[in-house]
């Protein structure tokens, strides 16, 4: 009895062998080679649409050869044999794309700028002295806290008020919700036009220059962009406000209110420095995700069961209280789900940077910034040495995820 | 089953190779680099005549991705017969991890190709002594855009020295106008224009093109006073109060693509908003629409003023050039070409084109737009003279011609004068 369980043992180590191994490496070789020589014959047009249809024929043929070949496996194992052949597959693809990937790159991020020799932690010691990647970081930091608070902050505003509509609610979850529609590239280049910026004598195409610099202050009227007598006032009238290119102003010096504040005060030190140019980026962030946090809200909110909210309401609590005693702790969870999403989109932040200012004057966020060290600079040991602190950003909310998961399965 | 057509094939090719013997006709030669739109369609019209007198058919692929690219390609060893590079760093880079086929193989008449094509060019494309990089473009930085009429107009004259140009800056100032346009942003780049400045500013103090030279390889330090005085001289245009139309605010925030536009535009007297714009060739194509076609008449360059008399007139510019991967008599004839005087004849006579020969015999007369013939003609003569110096912050490491220079210069426009020594201790530590 015993002898045989060992013998079905081996047989099934040589037909998993078998069918996970030696199979697909042959299958694979075979399509490898099959497709370097069509690639000779026949046009790449063409090479696609064959690609497709040999592609998925071949995708068929692998499962159907592995699970031949498990049939011949005693009964007992199959189950888990085929469990395996499912799994195979997709693990491969993540150690090879996901894993290997990972690993190389820790590995180069202790190397020199070639990835020819080990240099140990220089530079991870630079990535925390130089000037310029402190500022990044203090960059990533600030969009960290504000745009994840926010967003949340404002689509939680958002999705209760609009909860409280009579009518036109899905109109107007509509429209907040549309921003999330425009990719982020579409989405800055429409903020480049609000904070568009050009030399004085010019017309401004900016919004926000074009009021700024038509409107009255007080105390004196400002003649530009306007029609007196018959001719049209261009735009030299000294009067008026200056023009500010908004995505140029690292601190708040160039704006008027804040000549009278004094520089060596705590708080009004803070006010003067504060990075206008990168405030003015989030913007386009939270704009974009807003509606999209609201409208998960309202569906969290809507999910409330009506009984509590009167039960609530009959024992006389406020507006505000009901908000805060019940719909928040009811809606807990999508919050930590809403919030998750937002850091991770937040550490990943590319396009907006790379669209708007790509990292000019201090408005660098990592993402951009390793980049940057891999095509301007060419030093691979620092870019993949920034890969890594995104990635260690990343981690504790991947296992915060994980851990969360597992606790709502247990209970 | 298709596999005896295929064979059939081939042996046809073949016997139809054979019978060819010896002559290049209908031999493939690639070139990839980094032109794309009529620059490509420019730089594929030079090979016509070539492939109807030699049979060579030459295909230029561009890719606004080129440089990534062609890394992966020499790497997995699947390269193009050529590589057009828009920087001479990138052709010795390669050279030195050993890609390039040098001149001499491709049996090139290398003094012939230096007496051509200067040998500062020339030398930007060597490693160990070995010649590797192929000449090809130019363009002029050395230029400053201004509008005769305008200048005639109030009696201004073209000022030919420094001096000069601030005398006409402190007129223009005192008949309540701007005389320069200065706009230095610009994405991922923003103070290269300054750094231009810097560059134009060092060829004509101190020794002139050898302490330039030394200034790109580091043989003296960013904050020796040299470099030091030609920041205070560029400072003193970026500083002094309505030498810029719009203020220092403006240096930093307008994007260098619409610097110009205040020239275009005249306010209510008639005045334009900037009289001067010190800014490369190449600016024309960000012009408005409407003021392209005056580039060269309307609108023209005088050359950048001499500040050191004693010192001979130079030019600033940058260039692109290629390297052969091989050394195929096909990829030999082609790269003889490339070095001819000829090759640009083709392109130079379409309109739009805004790439310029590098070559000191090539007939500027040739050039369709005006401009062009003057550029032309100022690169020739700077080749010549080996007074043509290439872009500094393109040959210095790539953390301070693309990194650190640039930014200081951002903050120097940003701090004023007090801040040049900064600036260039902060570039010198920079320096790898």
């Amino acid at each position: 009895m015993k002898q045989q369980t060992q013998q079905e043992k081996l047989k099934t180590i040589g037909i998993s062998f078998l069918a996970l191994g030696f199979f697909p490496l042959i299958w694979f070789l075979f399509q490898a080679i099959l497709f370097r020589e069509l690639t000779e014959i026949i046009s790449r047009n063409l090479l696609v649409v064959f690609a497709l249809i040999i592609g998925s024929t071949f995708v068929f043929l692998l499962f159907w050869g592995m699970d031949k070949i498990i049939k011949l496996s005693p009964k007992d194992n199959r189950e888990s044999l085929e469990a395996r052949m499912f799994a195979g597959p997709s693990l491969f693809m993540i150690s090879l794309f996901l894993f290997y990937p990972a690993i190389r790159t820790l590995y180069i991020s202790f190397k020199d700028r070639y990835s020819n020799d080990f240099v140990g932690f220089e530079n991870y010691k630079w990535a925390f002295s130089d000037p310029e990647m402190l500022v990044t970081i203090r960059n990533q930091i600030i969009w960290l806290i504000f745009v994840v608070s926010l967003v949340l902050f404002i689509g939680l505003v958002v999705g209760w008020l609009s909860d409280r509509l009579n009518k036109g609610e899905a109109f107007f979850k509509s429209i907040v919700f549309m921003p999330m529609a425009i990719s982020a590239v579409g989405a800055s280049a429409i903020f480049k036009f609000i904070y568009e910026y050009r030399p004085p004598p010019l017309t401004q195409i900016g919004i926000i220059n074009g009021i700024r610099v038509s409107v009255d202050r007080l105390g004196t009227q400002c003649m530009n962009n306007r029609i007196i007598d018959g001719v049209f006032n261009g735009f030299g009238d000294p009067n008026c406000l200056k023009p500010i290119g908004w995505l140029q102003q690292r601190d708040l010096t160039n704006l008027p209110f804040t000549e009278n504040l004094n520089p060596d005060g705590f708080l009004s030190s803070i006010l003067i420095n504060l990075p206008v140019n990168t405030m003015l980026l989030m913007v386009i962030m939270i704009w974009m995700f807003t509606g999209f946090a609201a409208v998960v809200f309202s569906a969290g909110i809507k999910a409330i069961p009506s009984e509590i909210m009167e039960a609530g309401q009959i024992d006389g609590a406020s507006e505000l209280r009901v908000f805060r005693s019940i719909v928040i702790p009811y809606i807990k969870s999508t919050i930590i789900v809403v919030g998750t999403y937002m850091v991770v989109t937040v550490l990943k932040a590319f396009d907006i940077i790379y669209v708007s200012t790509r990292g000019d004057l201090e408005t660098n966020l990592l993402a951009v910034k390793m980049l940057d060290e891999f095509s301007k600079y060419r030093n691979f040991g620092r870019s993949a040495t920034v890969a890594v602190l995104i990635f260690v950003c990343v981690l504790p909310i991947i296992v915060g995820t994980a851990l969360r998961e597992r606790e709502n399965t247990q209970s | 089953m298709k596999k005896p057509l295929l064979v059939s094939f081939l042996l046809l090719t073949l016997i139809l190779g054979a019978c060819g013997g010896g002559s290049l006709e209908g031999e493939e030669v690639t070139i990839t680099g980094a032109l794309i739109g009529s620059d490509q369609d420019g730089f594929r019209a030079a090979f016509e005549d070539f492939t109807a007198e030699t049979g060579i058919i030459v295909s230029y692929q561009g890719s606004d991705n080129f440089e990534q690219e062609i890394q992966i390609q020499m790497e997995s060893g699947d390269t193009p017969d050529f590589a057009l590079w828009p920087q001479p760093g990138a052709v010795v880079d390669a050279a030195t991890r050993g890609y390039l086929t040098p001149l001499e193989d491709l049996g090139i008449d290398l003094d012939q190709y230096q007496n051509d094509f200067s040998s500062y060019l020339v030398g930007l494309g060597v490693v160990d002594g070995v010649i590797y990089g192929g000449a090809n473009a130019a363009n002029l930085k050395s230029i400053v855009w201004y509008q005769p009429a305008e200048f005639d107009a109030r009696g201004y004259s073209v000022p030919a020295t420094w001096d000069e140009m601030i005398a006409l800056a402190d007129q223009i100032v005192a008949d309540g106008m701007n005389p320069f346009c200065f706009g230095m942003y610009s994405n991922g780049a923003s103070g290269w224009l300054a750094t231009d400045w810097m560059e134009d500013i060092m060829l004509r103090t101190g020794d002139g093109v050898d302490s330039y030279d030394k200034w790109v390889s580091h043989d003296i330090p960013f904050n020796d006073p040299m470099v030091k005085n030609a920041a205070t001289l560029l400072s003193q245009i970026m500083h002094t109060e309505n030498y810029v139309v719009g203020g220092t605010d403006a240096i930093v925030s307008t994007y260098f693509g619409n610097a110009q536009d205040p020239m275009f535009s005249k306010d209510a007297n008639g005045n334009p908003g900037c009289f001067m714009h010190r800014q490369a060739s190449f600016i024309t194509g960000f012009w408005p629409e409407g003021e392209q076609a005056g580039a060269g008449s309307i609108t023209t360059v005088f050359p950048f003023p001499s500040i050191d008399p004693s010192l001979p007139a130079a030019a600033l510019g940058g260039g692109d050039m290629w390297g052969a991967f091989n050394d195929r008599d096909a990829t030999k004839a082609v790269a003889e070409f490339m070095l001819s005087a000829e090759f640009y004849n083709n392109v130079a006579i379409r309109d739009g084109n805004a790439r310029l020969s590098a070559h000191t015999g090539f007939d500027t007369s040739l050039y369709a737009s005006p401009i062009n013939k003057i550029l032309g003609d100022t690169i020739a003569a700077a080749l010549s003279a080996n007074s043509f110096r290439f872009d500094a912050s393109d040959l210095m490491p790539p953390e301070v011609g693309a990194g650190s220079f640039w930014k200081e210069m951002m903050n120097l426009a940003v701090e004023g004068p007090g801040y040049i020594d900064t600036a260039l201790d902060t570039v010198e530590n920079s320096w790898p």
